[in-house]
């Protein structure tokens, strides 16, 4: 059965729960969208998702609509590009870093329009860097790249707005920014649906027309020009797109504000007794409608503004003011924190101060008894999962170079699961900078130090940005070690296939790229795994080794539906699983390996011993081979059995050829 | 505060069941990744939608925060849209000490994501099997005892303890269920029975059937924790 929220016979007017990113791809099907294409990344990846399940569940959608997990945010955008200038709307997601990549093509497209098509690039900032490695305010590239920039602040808005951004960009040929953030992407309410509207046709047509699509000089300069005009234009129709609204107050301070914390503001206004303040909520956050702002500004002696991040609304209407000569006592980045994530406490708070109200008494006894306690609480931060085949691998290397100093070895980190390979007690990661940064610093620092040098990348980002990487090591004669995790999954945004999946092997391309030395290992088999990594830092110029292992997540998933499957049939089954007998607390396995299948705790005589969590462990075995002891044994748990259940291996026949 | 009999159709005394003042029901959902908080939470949506709660309104946390990371979700719910906008929910999250319902799936996490959340208001129903951190599996950090998070719990209500209700779910669902995963709705059903939640079985096995893999054993574990509760509240 299809998920009716998305089906083209569900009626119009009926009310259903949506994420704000499923909320937006229901948009996307009430008006026609044809071509997603997008690198996954939190927190925009699940609209990708959402959509590969509605092509799922309605094959005869395919038809119409075409969705692509792209190599990267660059070649996503382009790739809507593309489709856009053969007469479709093309939707192209991607996280606020995210935009860095993509900007590079954008700076082009924007000059060039989508027209005949449309291009809306949905941003997905992440204000208090809740599902990133950073936060950034990358609203400003609004301004850079002169994209008209919608803001929602609620699903519904997510899903009535997309379809205002796909109009003004089809019919003022320019891309349009829709701006979420990590928590309106993440939040969920009712969302009244409009009628499902396929696009026009299954397939379009490009018309040569040089001086649009080929923006080099003299073009570049009359498409720049044109952008000029496009962008002024849009800025005058502003209010008759229906963005903007006031929630009015006769009171002499007002609040401008936009998105996710327009909500806060309004609630703590409430909550401060100052309903009678008036607020400007802007969906369009670029360009402002200037006179908009002077008729709000005009009555008041003083405004707020309330938004994430570095001051930008702030900039833009303090501009405004001066331009028109306004006496307005203006506040906003001197009295709210220009980095983190708000909410209604933060912004009750800093209201307060700002308007002489008295603070709430409930938020401050709030604050006051958990900072009487929080210290007790034990840090909890993101770890490998049990089995991850990362962690192994890490412990191995570790092991091989004798914790890092034999021989002296430098890590170089990047963006994937294993950048949690930072945090304690592994600890290993010496530097991060983004997508394929860690080799690239590798072969620059290769040349100006004599520590040996690990740099990691999984099968995800060497795909995404790392191929021209691993070209320029090998071009360079770096002296690297190159460990990639092939674990088949774009795995920390959830499990997207990365490009290439089951079509290429990386041991056939590092081979085709000129690596001379090169090993797959399983990282299970420990000894062997640290036998080819000590072996590889012997030698000089590029190493790779590739660490081949399906995502744990993954693989237990796979398990735990076999094991609902017998279940349901009454089937008795077994499975491996570890445990530790007379364990006589060397702590070697928590030092090493710190799987959270392991927990402290005490034996029946009350002397600490280490115990394995048996519903947590997948039976991975690396802390059997670990154990300086031979303390831990594997067990079957059910004995009597039907069948035995026990993690995939991946599949490897490509690798074999 | 004196609490009616459970399971005559009356429900217990709670500040949030004042519908008369509208004001949203505020519930949290702590745990860690994987243990199903979010299936939680969107579950008590669905059910909250069947029971004609107009407005319906939370935050999930996705990405990072998977990987053995802290979980929190907030759901929020009103019965009526007022007409004045001003007295609508618009944000998806919760203010500090506004929660009026926590629903622990690990027990520091309640310290942890939902303690700012709290005052004398809220009541509390944890599973009490704990997930160690790994900096306390390393032995460099410890972990509080059940004994003392229900000491500091304690410190909200003024040391009521009618508020603070631990289950071992976890327990139940590995010997009833043989899945761990199944925690999650036992907590749900032990939730109906100690804070006064007030949803009716129907509308959850309905929920369960539409929205729910192996809907049966979710049932039964909405079930068993509803018993559990019951049985903690008459003992």
């Amino acid at each position: 059965m299809p998920d009716s929220r998305f089906t083209p016979s569900e009626p119009p007017g009926t009310e259903h729960l949506f994420l704000g990113n499923e909320a937006l791809v229901r948009g996307c099907l009430e008006c026609g969208v044809g071509f997603i294409a997008q690198y996954p990344g939190t927190p925009t990846s699940d609209i990708g998702e959402t959509y590969r399940r509605v092509l799922q569940e309605q094959p005869r959608l395919r038809d119409y609509i075409t969705h692509l997990w792209s190599a990267n945010e660059a070649v996503a955008t382009s790739s809507c590009a593309g489709a856009a200038w053969a007469g479709f709307n093309a939707l192209n997601p991607m996280k606020h870093v995210g935009m860095n990549v993509a900007s590079d093509a954008l700076s082009v497209i924007a000059l060039n329009g989508p027209n005949p098509g449309g291009l809306v690039c949905v941003v997905g900032a992440d204000p208090g860097s809740l599902g990133s490695h950073q936060e950034q305010n990358e609203r400003f590239y609004a301004w850079m790249l002169h994209m008209p920039m919608i803001e929602p602040a609620s699903p519904q808005e997510c899903k009535d707005w997309i379809k205002v951004a796909f109009l003004l960009s089809r019919t003022r040929d320019i891309p349009v920014y829709f701006r979420m953030t990590t928590r309106i992407a993440h939040s969920r309410s009712k969302v009244t649906l409009g009628k499902f509207t396929l696009p026009e046709r299954k397939m379009g047509r490009f018309e040569r027309n040089p001086a649009k699509f080929c923006s080099l000089p003299p073009y570049a300069i009359d498409n720049h020009i044109r952008l000029y005009h496009r962008i002024e234009r849009i800025s005058r129709e502003i209010p008759s797109l229906e963005l903007n609204k006031i929630v009015p107050g006769d009171a002499t301070t007002g609040i401008i504000t936009s998105g996710v914390p327009f909500g806060y503001t309004i609630e703590a206004l409430h909550q401060l007794e100052r309903d009678d303040i008036p607020v400007l909520k802007l969906g369009m956050t670029y360009p402002l409608h200037e006179k908009e702002i002077v008729e709000f500004l005009h009555d008041l002696d003083s405004v707020i503004i309330v938004e994430e991040l570095e001051p930008f609304l702030e900039v833009d209407v303090a501009r405004i003011a001066q331009a028109y000569g306004l006496q307005v006592e203006m506040h906003g980045s001197d009295i709210f924190p220009k980095h983190g994530e708000f909410n209604i406490g933060l912004v009750t708070t800093c209201l307060a101060r700002v308007l002489g109200e008295e603070p709430s008494q409930r938020i401050a006894r709030a604050r006051e008894l958990h900072d009487g306690y929080k210290a007790i609480i034990p840090s909890r931060f993101p770890t490998f999962c049990p089995g991850c085949p990362e962690r192994a691998m890490l412990m191995e290397i570790k092991k091989a170079t004798g914790n890092l100093t034999d021989p002296p070895t430098i890590i170089a980190g990047d963006i994937g699961c294993y950048v949690m390979g930072i945090m304690p007690p592994l600890k290993v990661s010496d530097f991060i900078i983004c997508m394929s940064g860690g080799l690239s610093a590798a072969i620059g620092m290769s040349k100006k130090v004599s520590e040996k040098i690990i740099a990691l990348i999984g099968d995800s980002t060497l795909m995404h940005t790392g191929l021209p990487v691993l070209a320029d090591a090998v071009a360079n004669d770096a002296n690297v070690l190159l460990v990639v995790f092939d674990n088949r999954w774009v795995a920390m945004t959830g499990h997207q296939p990365p490009a290439g999946k089951g079509k290429l092997s990386i041991k056939a391309l590092c081979n085709a790229m000129g690596v001379t030395w090169l090993k797959v290992v399983d990282p299970f088999n420990v000894d062997e795994t640290i036998g080819a990594i000590g072996k590889a830092l012997t030698m000089d110029g590029l190493k790779v080794i590739i660490c081949q292992r399906e995502c744990a997540l993954m693989a237990s998933r796979v398990m735990d539906r076999e094991r609902r499957e017998l279940q349901s049939q009454d089937k008795q089954y077994g499975r491996r699983s570890y445990q530790i007998y007379n364990c006589v607390m060397c702590e070697k396995c928590s030092e090493l390996l710190s799987c959270p299948a392991i927990r402290r705790t005490v034996d029946e005589f009350d002397n600490p011993v280490m115990k394995i969590d048996e519903d947590r462990c997948t039976g991975c075995g690396v802390c059997a081979q670990v154990c300086p002891h031979g303390r831990i044994k594997t067990t079957i748990i059910h004995p009597h059995l039907d069948a035995q259940l026990k993690i995939r291996r991946i599949e490897q026949e490509y690798d074999r050829k | 505060m004196t609490g009616n009999e459970l399971g005559n159709g009356k429900k217990e005394f709670h500040p949030a069941m004042n519908e008369e003042t509208n004001h949203p029901l505020n519930i949290v959902i702590v745990g860690t990744a994987g243990q199903g908080v979010i299936t939680l939470k969107r579950f008590i949506e669905y059910v909250a939608m069947e029971e004609g709660y107009k407005c319906i309104y939370g935050s999930e946390m996705h990405g990072l925060a998977q990987r053995e990371g802290a979980i929190s979700s907030h759901c929020r719910l009103q019965r009526e849209v007022s007409s004045n906008t001003r007295e609508n929910m618009h944000s998806p999250t919760i203010c500090h000490g506004d929660a009026d319902i926590v629903i622990g799936l690990e027990p520091v996490e309640v310290l942890r994501n939902a303690g700012l959340l709290c005052s004398e208001k809220t009541v509390f129903a944890i599973n009490s099997r704990d997930i160690p951190p790994i900096m306390v599996t390393a032995g460099k950090q410890s972990y509080p005892s059940l004994d003392e998070i229900q000491e500091i719990l304690e410190r909200y209500s003024g040391g009521e303890h009618d508020r603070i209700y631990f289950l071992n779910a976890t327990k139940i669902a590995l010997e009833q269920l043989d899945d761990a995963q199944k925690m999650n709705m036992i907590m749900l059903g032990f939730t109906l029975a100690v804070t006064g939640l007030s949803f009716s079985m129907d509308a959850c096995n309905k929920v369960a059937t539409r929205e729910l893999k192996d809907s049966k054993m979710n049932e039964k574990a909405i079930e068993l924790g509803l018993q559990s509760g019951k049985n903690l509240k008459h003992a």
